[in-house]
């Protein structure tokens, strides 16, 4: 009797691809290659699961950052896609904010959309660092808080959190705005030597501020009488 | 498949009826093309060979459909095909539809036939084929299934034609088609009305010489028929006079029926173009539902399944009867058919998908308890087409969460039944059942 099955000789391992599967299938392999650079970044500046904030880890952990990512196709969904792996997948041994933060500013720097928007409300850990500057003609969005170090060095750019950051939020930054929805912890502004920081909630306390606009709640409070700027 | 030339005649044709002859709506859709079902499954039946009953309310183009569609694709004239048609009413007898006794003949004590024209003709037409009472339907069995017909004893075969029914809804005067009748049908088509804007404009040209008649090859063709000559030797002379009505059509209206030989070539084309896999596992999925019984081995109709059934769930549990394996033939015919129309390589779901309704409707005697759990339900189509679109789409649902488990099932079906000892795939769906049982796994159920 001939076989009934005839049909399905070579069917058992084979799949079907629809147009999603490519499409998945890309975005995986995106996904991997950021998640490379960023591991590679972590063995550098993190070997013994300690990284220091200081001002010359922080350009040395960038430039590392930086050619991590060269040449690399991404999207900001595939940002987003990282900033989540970052917090639930397994794939990454483990976070420190500090790197993250900054391996996340260069890949927004370095996007090929000008307006990149971040979800990040359901992450567990409040990432630093982001925004790091920022340069001119970007925009970050961020839905969700952050943690500290928040748009330093801003360069430029546009950098709006519709949520809280913690502290140390625009510290030197140069030029370009930060807005922030909430509140902002302490040594806001530190060092900020011009720009535009807007806070809609409240802020626990400033740093030694040399240029820009900072305001609160629509007042600005620096410059103003109350506040003189450090160099004075 | 990239011919082309043959398919565009038979869009030509489409066009020309539908913009001329037989005003319609569109109501299917394939790969972003709107068509009118009855009149593609019209001319698929026509190019196929197939049988096609045309259900619909009284005057909305039933018979008118096939008869556009059998004159143009036969190239027969109207005429002809007027005259070969056969009505159902109960009076009907077997004389006036296959043949009757030559009377000389008869009175020289020599039994010779006549054979209607109806036998003869590849294009036949039954009118209100529910007109004829069971017991009459009974005549026509072999001839609709095989296109052999009996009568004293001679023998008429033909070697090619396309059956068309038309049936009204039920009323005073119908009676219940019989279940070997339709099943034989290959298709179930509504003619509909085609909607107040378009009806409004139906006959405003009256025509005053039908463009699909002609006189002369129709006393021609009716001369040959009732001719004392052997059948074959009939149909030769017929093909003759079509080619020249064939000529005729091409010089006034611009239309290319098709010959003999095209017919065959076509159909060959048609048989040529492959199921894809999984256009093949989808239909036996599909089968499997309808045909399967856990309980009772396979689907039967003087048996009921109970409620508390594992297989609830799948169309076997609100079905009476089982499949006939006339079905899966009408699907590949279809499938084939439609697939060749639209010029595309092989058969697959989409083409598929769209087939299954028409081919299944009126096979299916669904449970009273699921017809009036779905007769209140909102619908643009038929009852009988309807409930088997939602059915079928069911079915396509539960393949595609299944389909890369179900093509391992089946791989490994192959395997077992090459002879190699591999255990089938158990899973939730009657075809991995229908699988163990084809390699000779065990039945558990049977006691």
């Amino acid at each position: 009797m001939k076989n009934p099955f005839e049909a399905f000789h070579h069917t058992g391992a084979r799949k079907r691809e629809i147009p999603l599967d490519t499409i998945l299938k890309s975005k995986e392999e995106t996904l991997s290659k950021i998640l490379t650079g960023y591991e590679d970044l972590l063995k550098n500046e993190a070997k013994d699961l300690v990284w220091l904030m200081q001002y010359s880890t922080v350009i040395k952990a960038y430039s590392i950052a930086e050619k991590g990512i060269e040449g690399l196709e991404y999207t900001a969904e595939d940002i987003e896609e990282f900033c989540y792996a970052l917090d639930h997948s397994d794939q990454i041994p483990y976070l420190i904010t500090g790197p993250a933060g900054i391996y996340i500013s260069a890949l927004c720097n370095h996007a090929q959309e000008q307006e990149i928007c971040l979800h990040l409300r359901d992450l567990t850990v409040k990432i630093n660092l982001l925004g790091y500057r920022l340069p001119t003609d970007k925009k970050l969005m961020v839905q969700g808080n952050v943690g500290d170090f928040t748009g330093i060095g801003l360069d430029g750019g546009e950098l709006i959190i519709e949520g809280s950051g913690k502290n140390y939020t625009g510290a030197g930054m140069k030029r370009g705005k930060i807005v922030v929805r909430h509140n902002l912890g302490f040594n806001t502004g530190h060092g900020m030597t011009g720009g535009e920081l807007m806070v809609g909630g409240r802020i626990k306390g400033l740093g030694k501020i040399v240029g820009g606009k900072l305001y609160e709640r629509d007042q600005l409070i620096f410059p103003n009488e109350g506040i003189k700027p450090f160099y004075v | 498949m990239k011919n082309g030339h043959y398919q565009a005649r038979i869009r030509a044709i489409y066009n020309f009826i539908s913009d001329n002859l037989y005003l319609n709506r569109p109501d299917i859709e394939i790969k972003g093309e709107q068509f009118n079902s009855t009149l593609l499954f019209g001319l698929l039946t026509g190019l196929n060979r197939g049988k096609a009953l045309i259900i619909g309310e009284p005057g909305l183009g039933k018979t008118t459909s096939a008869e556009y569609v059998g004159s143009i694709l036969y190239r027969y004239p109207l005429g002809i095909v007027w005259g070969s048609e056969v009505s159902g009413h109960p009076e009907q007898t077997e004389e006036k539809i296959i043949g009757r006794p030559h009377l000389g003949e008869l009175n020289k004590g020599k039994e010779k036939v006549v054979w209607s024209d109806f036998a003869q003709i590849p294009v036949k037409i039954v009118d209100e084929i529910n007109r004829l009472p069971e017991t009459k339907q009974s005549m026509i069995l072999n001839g609709v299934d095989r296109g052999n017909w009996e009568y004293l004893n001679e023998i008429l075969i033909n070697d090619e034609y396309s059956l068309f029914a038309t049936a009204n809804y039920q009323d005073r005067g119908t009676n219940t088609i019989i279940a070997p009748l339709i099943d034989r049908f290959d298709c179930l088509i509504e003619s509909r009305h085609p909607g107040s804007n378009i009806a409004y404009t139906i006959g405003k040209e009256a025509l005053v010489h039908h463009p699909l008649r002609h006189p002369q090859y129709e006393k021609e063709l009716h001369q040959i028929l009732r001719g004392d000559k052997p059948y074959e030797e009939k149909m030769t002379l017929a093909e003759g006079v079509c080619d020249l009505f064939g000529e005729y059509l091409k010089e006034q209206l611009g239309l290319e029926g098709l010959n003999k030989e095209e017919r065959t070539h076509i159909n060959e084309e048609m048989l040529g173009l492959n199921f894809d896999i999984d256009t093949n596992a989808f239909v036996r999925m599909m089968l499997a539902e309808l045909s399967f019984c856990h309980k009772y081995g396979q689907k039967r109709s003087v048996e009921t399944c109970e409620d508390g059934c594992h297989y609830s769930g799948y169309l076997c549990h609100h079905i009476k009867n089982c499949a006939s394996n006339r079905l899966p033939m009408s699907m590949r015919k279809y499938a084939q058919s439609l697939a060749w129309f639209l010029e595309d390589d092989g058969v697959d779901l989409e083409h598929i998908r769209l087939i299954i309704p028409y081919t299944l409707a009126h096979r299916i005697q669904w449970k009273d308890s699921y017809l009036s759990k779905k007769e209140g339900e909102g619908r643009n189509d038929p009852f009988q087409i309807y409930l088997v679109k939602a059915a079928a789409e069911e079915a396509f649902q539960r393949y595609n969460e299944q389909r890369e488990y179900l093509l391992e099932a089946l791989s490994v079906g192959y395997r077992a039944f090459a002879g190699e000892e591999v255990t089938p795939l158990e899973g939730d769906h009657p075809i991995y059942e229908e699988i163990k049982k084809d390699i000779g796994g065990k039945d558990e159920k049977s006691l």
